[in-house]
């Protein structure tokens, strides 16, 4: 019975002390990958340049969409009066 | 008349036992609180239907074939399974006893005969099978939970690794109270038993139900059980605890806002915990690698057909036949034993200390990082049970200051919890397995 206890024991000492070991194995190689990856592969500056094409696109097809809906709102108006 | 008799002798009313009733009972309560308490619905509808199911009198659909066959106690039947087990009695308990104890390929040879005689498997037994005894479903829905996580809150603050870490502490302090309760005879459970109880303070279901199916198959529906019923009462357990142990002011503390995190630390980081666990741990490799797996689908961003499968169609199928699986573990003769009430019982503490164990590291964190950085509610939600645990930090630092939003800054220990208790069940699984 004792040893079932001392059993118990041991896994809790090396069970916990290995989940820690892990994770703070984890946490290092974590920041070392990040660290790398903002280094050589400095994603932000690519943003803004894509960004404006998108953006004016979009503007471009909302105004024509804005277009469209003035024009139809105008006809509804007109044969509503008529 | 000898017709009615037998319909009647063949009837449900005439057979059932007090046990089975009892735990058709409990079935209703499962379903009960599953669709009007909105309990884990998603796993105790198949979980309580499957448990009215399997203990449904005289169909057997929880039982394999050579269970089957000793119910029905044909003394032919009986003699020859005796033979094949090497009992000497054709006594049906012994039979069955012996039936439980057998090697692999004696059980082979006693399922031979069962199905020669023209008995077969249940329905539910054969979702057992190919759901959980062979390790399938656990794994596939734990691809599915690697598909649905962001790694982004935990990439850009890696230092709550550590809150996840220190969560799991709930797990091992659970298996040396099981342990404990053996040794002061008021239980009595192996050590591998204690393992397998102890993963439910993890607080997730597909690493609990993985790890039970290995070292503790017939304690497999009590513990699924609790750990979903408990998974559903985060918000319950938890405040609690966590308003116990902080203060005022430190519930208070304001987190910063999180860095961006690039698309290719993303990616890297499925690969880098993958190569991780391959050379420290390979017996936590059929859990994070599926994991991993279901991650790298997610970010990698050119197999997005595969990942929506993944998190959503797949899930759901493998989650009905896990449901109803664990749910034929519910059967009177497996479930209704003192062991069920220790393990719910056990199981709660292993929450509570986990919880626990996660706010006290959290502020111990805060201490060293000049007590204005971490706020230690976020410590809680290391015990994954992801989003709840999250959700209720959220809630709680909401609570003490209205401006204060802490939910993407607890996904991160919460998403660290899910690799701690996977990493604990491997090395549960390499000391006691």
């Amino acid at each position: 019975m004792d040893n079932l206890l001392s059993e118990g024991l041991n896994l809790m000492v090396f069970g916990m002390g290995f989940v820690f070991v892990f994770l703070t194995l984890l946490v290092i190689s974590t920041a070392v990958m990040s660290k790398l990856a903002t280094k050589y592969a400095p994603a932000p500056a690519v943003k803004p340049v894509k960004a404006r094409p998108t953006a004016a696109a979009q503007s471009a097809s909302a105004a024509t969409k804005n277009d469209e809906l003035i024009a139809v709102m105008t006809a509804a108006v007109h044969k509503y009066r008529s | 008349m000898d017709k009615l008799l037998e319909l009647w002798l063949a009837s449900g009313i005439y057979n059932i036992s007090a046990g089975q009733a009892l735990m058709m009972v409990i079935g209703l309560v499962l379903l009960y609180l599953a669709i009007r308490k909105n309990f884990e619905p998603l796993l105790l509808v198949p979980i309580g239907f499957g448990g009215i199911l399997a203990n449904i009198p005289e169909a057997g659909l929880a039982f394999s074939a050579v269970e089957n066959a000793i119910h029905f106690a044909k003394p032919e039947v009986l003699s020859a399974l005796a033979g094949v087990l090497g009992v000497d009695s054709a006594d049906p308990y012994t039979v069955l006893h012996a039936y439980k104890e057998a090697s692999h390929s004696v059980h082979t040879a006693a399922t031979d005969i069962a199905l020669d005689a023209g008995y077969s498997n249940g329905m539910l037994y054969n979702f057992y099978l190919v759901a959980i005894a062979s390790g399938a479903a656990p794994l596939v829905i734990f691809m599915g939970v690697g598909a649905m996580t962001d790694f982004g809150p935990l990439l850009a603050n890696p230092k709550t690794l550590f809150l996840g870490a220190a969560a799991q502490f709930g797990i091992f302090a659970t298996v040396l109270g099981a342990v404990g309760l053996s040794v002061l005879g008021i239980m009595d459970f192996s050590i591998q038993d204690a393992a397998a109880i102890g993963i439910i303070g993890g607080a997730d279901g597909p690493t609990a139900i993985y790890v039970a199916s290995l070292l503790a198959p017939q304690l497999l529906g009590a513990i699924a059980v609790a750990a979903y019923s408990y998974m559903a009462l985060v918000p319950l357990i938890q405040p609690p605890i966590m308003r116990a142990l902080t203060t005022v002011e430190e519930r208070k503390i304001k987190m910063h806002q999180l860095r961006h995190v690039s698309k290719l630390e993303k990616i890297a980081f499925p690969v880098l915990l993958l190569i991780l666990v391959a050379l420290l741990l390979p017996d936590a490799a059929p859990l994070l690698g599926m994991f991993c797996f279901g991650n790298l689908m997610r970010e990698c961003g050119v197999v997005d057909r595969l990942s929506d499968t993944a998190q959503n169609a797949l899930i759901n199928i493998v989650t009905i036949f896990l449901g109803l699986s664990v749910g034929s573990k519910l059967s009177a003769d497996k479930f209704l034993d003192v062991q069920t009430l220790g393990i719910l019982m056990l199981g709660i503490v292993a929450f509570g200390i986990g919880t626990a164990s996660g706010v006290l590291m959290a502020k111990l964190m805060n201490k060293l990082e000049g007590g204005n950085a971490i706020n230690p509610l976020i410590g809680s939600a290391g015990v994954s049970a992801v989003p709840m645990a999250a959700r209720v930090s959220n809630k709680l630092g909401l609570e003490a200051n209205p401006q204060n939003f802490l939910l993407m800054h607890a996904m991160g220990p919460n998403v660290a919890g899910v690799i701690g208790s996977a990493v604990a069940a491997g090395v549960m699984i390499k000391f006691v397995g």
